[in-house]
Order: C-alpha cells, then structure tokens, then sequence
C-alpha cells in the first residue's frame, strides 16, 4: 500500500470525534446558548425582574453577566468552542465531499434530512462566522447600521444589530433578522438529526423501531430548541430598543438585588404571596 | 421484525402495481425508452422502441422482443439491445437496472404495473454507479470486490479436517437468514448517496464499502465459526471508506428487493466498532 495519510490512519478516530464534538461540547453550547438568548421571552414571566421596566431585557442582562463573571472565560472560549467548531466544520467539509445528493430520484423523508443535514452544515458555518465576527469581534461594517454588542447593554445592543436602526427595524435588518432565523432554525436542524445519526453510528440505536423511537424524541427536542431559537430571534427583532436601554440603566444606577425584590414581591406576586403554605 | 419502513414503502408501491395490473389490456403498445450505450468510454444516447405487450409481459420479454427486430418507433433500425440476467426469478441480481427512475430486477417488473395504457413509456437506463460494459448490462466487480474487503466468508481453509463447527441457537438462524439473503444485487449502492462512481480500482479500498458488504460483516460476525475474523472484519471497517462513511441517508434500506435490515446491519457494525475500538485501546497491541 502506498504512503498513508494521517486522515487516513486516524480515520475512525477522527469520525468520532467529529460525532462527539457535534454533541459536546458544540451542541450542549447551542442548548445553553439558546436558553440564555431566548430569555428575552422568558424573562417576561419572571415579575421580579419586571421592576426594572422590560423582564426580559433584565433577565437576558443578568445571564449575560453571569457568563462575563465565569472566570477564563477566553480560554474556555478558545479552547471549549472555536476550535471544537473550527474541527467539526473542517472535518464536516471534508467528509460531505464524499456524497452526491440524490434526492430528485430518492425522494424518501430520512435521504432529504441526510442532504438537509449537508446544507445546514455549510450554511451553519457561514451564519456561525457572521455571528461571531459581528458580535464577539466587532465586524460592525457586517451589521446594518453598524451597531457594536455590548456585554453591559446586551439586549438593546443585540436589537440594534437585528433592526438596524433606534427607530424600528429596517430593510436591511429585516434582512439581517431573517437570515438569522434560518441560520438559527438550520443549525437546530443540524443538531437534532445528527443527535440521531450519532445513535447509530455509535451503535446505541440498533433497530429500526428503536430508531424511530430515538427519531420522535430528537424531533421532540428539536421542537423545543426551535421554539427557544425562534423566540430568541423575534423577542430582539421586535424589541423597543429604547426601552430596553431604560431597563438596562435601571439595572446599572440603584440595583440592589435582596431587599428591593423582597419588598415589591408581595405587590408583584399576590397569588404567590397569600398562598404560601 | 424487519424494517417497518421497507413495508410501508413496498406496500404503497404495491398497491398502485396492482391497482395498474387491473386496468391493463394485453394487446396494447407501450414504448421502451432505453439508455444505451456501445461499450466503455461509448457515449450514451436514447433509443425508444415501440413494444406490443402480452399478459404478464416483463422488462426482460419486452427486451427479448426488441432483441428479435431491433427496429426504434421511428423506424429506423438499429442493434439488439444487450442486458444481464441469469435467474429470471429475483435471485440471481444479474438483471438489475434502473427502471423509471428506481433501482430494482427487470426480471421481476410487470409491464403491467408501470405502464398499464396504450402509449405509456417504461425507461430502462444502466445502473450508475458501476461501469457500463454495454447498454443495460454493468460490471459489478467493485461489489465483489468489497466482499473481499470485510472477509465475507467462513475460514475453514487448511490442511486437516477441523471436524464439525460450533451449533447455531434457532434464534440466531433465524436472525441471519434473512441477511443471507442477499443477490449482491447492487440495489443498495445504486441507491447510496455515499456510494459513488469509483473508476480507479486502485482507489476502492479507501472508497466506501457499500450496505451489502456491512450486512454480510454482520452474517459472518455472529456466524459461530465465522466470527473468528470478527476483529479483522472490524479493523477493515473502522479504516476509510469503512462503517464511518455511511451517511445514514437510509435509502439502501428502502430499496432492497430482499428486505434486508440493512440500516440495523449497518448500526450492529457501528456498535461492535465502537466495542472493538475501546477493547483496542485498553487491552490491545
Ligand atoms: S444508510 Fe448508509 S449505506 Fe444506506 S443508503 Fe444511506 S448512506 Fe448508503
Ligand atoms: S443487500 Fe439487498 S440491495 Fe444490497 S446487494 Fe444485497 S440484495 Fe441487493
Ligand atoms: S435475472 Fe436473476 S434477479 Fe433478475
């Protein structure tokens, strides 16, 4: 046999690696990535954070700031997600090569997710570096409008950069925010039907029953990112930018957290306050 | 307990076949439109022949026809059109082509379910992903080829009598029957996005293996005297082009003619992979 390349010799390790890393640590992130950023939906029903105008923009602020608070955060960043994502996007480049969509003669539902789940790939890496560069490397000249993200006005920054404008949103956010929502829905896509592929490769779902069965619970939590990432993408689209910086100034001038909340919490919360047992 | 996709997708093929069959008229014209090709590195052309179809008329009678007055529907004359078959039953694999679109026997397609009205057309194209030797007829060698690479056999090979093997529990049979099935066919790689065009055969043993050889490492595996090569079996299919390659796009499954569990055979590998990859890095060399 002639010269062997690295790829080559460390095949099936690196074929599951790329599986592992696709899990974790890349799509653990997503799950709490897209928790944190829909939290400017879910915030609304947290009425402890509503004392400072907008609950949503208060609670997406304090999750911010308790990922700013993790130490090494860089390291971790570095180390914990660009380069398994780097890896993972590389090494999916390489081994999506090696097929030919043949969905046009193959129409069956599980060939169109394994060509969706190419597609997604690519467009994922693309959406991926658009997001990084703009929000965590201050690309502004990418944002309509050319907004910065700031980690201490996080909400009415990350509206800014989605609307393009103080004022609304604008052709070009419009833009900017429906690329984000196929970006977002494709990569949750991605993750759920490769948490269903990786049961099979790995040999954990064997079966066809049992795959179909593992199948309705990755769609189930596909479902339920999809629902976490859509809502994430509206709630800043949709945002009152000013607003959001008045909830935000709130927080940051007289923000004392212990007794403030106990005191307007039976106001806020009556049911809960009289019902206690 | 075989794949329940299989069933659902052959049964609602089935139905319309058969709700075709009822409709039929013998004595009707049906047009062939066949893919041919004058031999490797020949380019393709379309030739249509016009065909009168009797009760119960196949892919292959329609052919024998056409072979006997090779004259297109517009009437100019041309050369029997050449084809593979062996069996005339589904067993053999050697007929296989892509009919409508769809991989499947030609021994075994009904006329009467594809083109049950006067003026249909039924199209007949080479598989694609093996070299063409002529017209309908390819040379599956790269199929076999790969048999060779998961060491699709039992080794009993040697200078003395090694007396009688090992029993097989019923349940094991049963299990295995079912995989041994196969025709080596090629179903399962014409229908294969990961399973591609491969014109050097040098480069076939880093291209993919294919279903079938990931099913036949799954008979031999659990064969009482065959799973002696299991770790070679493994080794050959934890390299590239091994069970890493699959894409899981399934469509192997869907259109095998023996309803093979290919996509369970295939996901048995990936476990026992994993398994031997562990024990390797633990216990082995
Ligand atoms: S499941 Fe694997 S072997 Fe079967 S068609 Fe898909 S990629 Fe090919
Ligand atoms: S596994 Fe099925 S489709 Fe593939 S070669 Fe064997 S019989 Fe044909
Ligand atoms: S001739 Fe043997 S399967 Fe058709």
């Amino acid at each position: 046999m002639a010269s062997i390349s690295p790829l080559e010799r460390h095949a099936f390790l690196l074929r599951r690696l790329h599986s592992l890393t696709g899990i974790a640590p890349i799509g653990l992130f997503l799950v709490s990535h897209l928790l944190t950023n829909s939290s400017i939906v879910w915030g609304l029903m947290d009425s402890r954070k509503a004392v400072h105008g907008h609950g949503g923009v208060a609670t997406f602020q304090h999750e911010v700031d308790f990922i700013h608070s993790i130490p090494f955060l860089l390291i971790i960043e570095v180390f914990g997600l660009w380069l398994p994502i780097a890896f993972h996007a590389a090494l999916g480049v390489y081994y999506a090569r090696s097929g030919k969509a043949n969905t046009a003669r193959y129409a069956y539902q599980s060939n169109w997710r394994y060509r969706l789940q190419r597609i997604s790939g690519y467009v994922g890496i693309l959406f991926i570096f658009y997001h990084v560069a703009t929000l965590r490397w201050g690309w502004t000249f990418l944002v309509p409008g050319g907004a910065t993200w700031s980690g201490e006005a996080a909400a009415s920054t990350m509206a800014l950069a989605l609307q393009g404008a103080e004022t609304g949103i604008t052709g070009a956010g419009l833009a900017v925010s429906i690329a984000y929502m196929l970006g977002v829905s494709l990569l949750v896509f991605h993750f759920a039907n490769g948490l269903w592929t990786a049961a099979i490769t790995w040999g954990v779902t064997v079966s066809a029953p049992a795959q179909r069965r593992w199948g309705f619970v990755c769609a189930g939590i596909g479902a339920g990112m999809m629902l976490m990432a859509w809502s994430a993408v509206i709630g800043f689209a949709t945002l009152d930018v000013k607003e959001a910086r008045g909830t935000e100034q709130s927080l940051q001038t007289g923000h004392t957290p212990g007794p403030q909340i106990a005191e307007t919490l039976p106001q806020l919360m009556p049911a809960a306050a009289s019902g206690g047992h | 307990m075989t794949s329940t996709h299989t069933q659902a997708h052959a049964s609602a093929a089935a139905r319309k076949a058969a709700a075709n069959r009822v409709n039929a008229k013998p004595g009707r014209k049906v047009f062939v439109r066949i893919l041919r090709c004058d031999g490797p590195g020949q380019p393709s052309r379309w030739e249509t022949f016009s065909v009168t179809i009797e009760r119960g008329a196949n892919v292959i009678s329609c052919l024998q026809q056409i072979a006997a007055n090779p004259i297109t529907s517009d009437g100019t004359r041309s050369t029997p059109v050449v084809w593979d078959s062996g069996c005339l039953e589904e067993v053999c694999g050697a007929c296989t082509m892509v009919i409508n679109g769809k991989v499947r026997q030609s021994c075994s397609c009904l006329i009467d379910d594809h083109a049950p009205t006067e003026g249909d057309t039924i199209t007949l194209e080479p598989m694609s992903k093996f070299p063409v030797v002529r017209d309908l007829w390819v040379d599956r060698s790269r199929l076999f080829h790969n048999l060779k690479r998961v060491k699709a056999w039992v080794p009993i090979d040697g200078t003395y009598a090694l007396g009688p093997g090992p029993s097989e529990s019923a349940e094991s049979q049963e299990q295995r029957y079912v995989m041994s099935t196969c025709m080596s066919c090629g179903c399962c790689l014409e229908a294969c996005p990961q399973f591609n065009v491969e014109p050097d055969p040098a480069a076939w043993d880093t291209a993919f293996v294919g279903a079938h050889a990931l099913n036949q490492a799954r008979l031999f595996n659990q064969h009482e005297t065959g799973r002696r090569m299991k770790g070679e079996r493994l080794d050959a299919l934890m390299g590239t082009g091994g069970v890493n390659d699959c894409g899981n796009a399934q469509n192997c499954v869907k259109v095998c003619p023996k309803l093979i569990p290919l996509t369970e055979s295939i996901a048995v590998i990936g476990r026992a992979t994993t398994i031997h990859a562990f024990a390797r890095w633990f216990s082995g060399k």
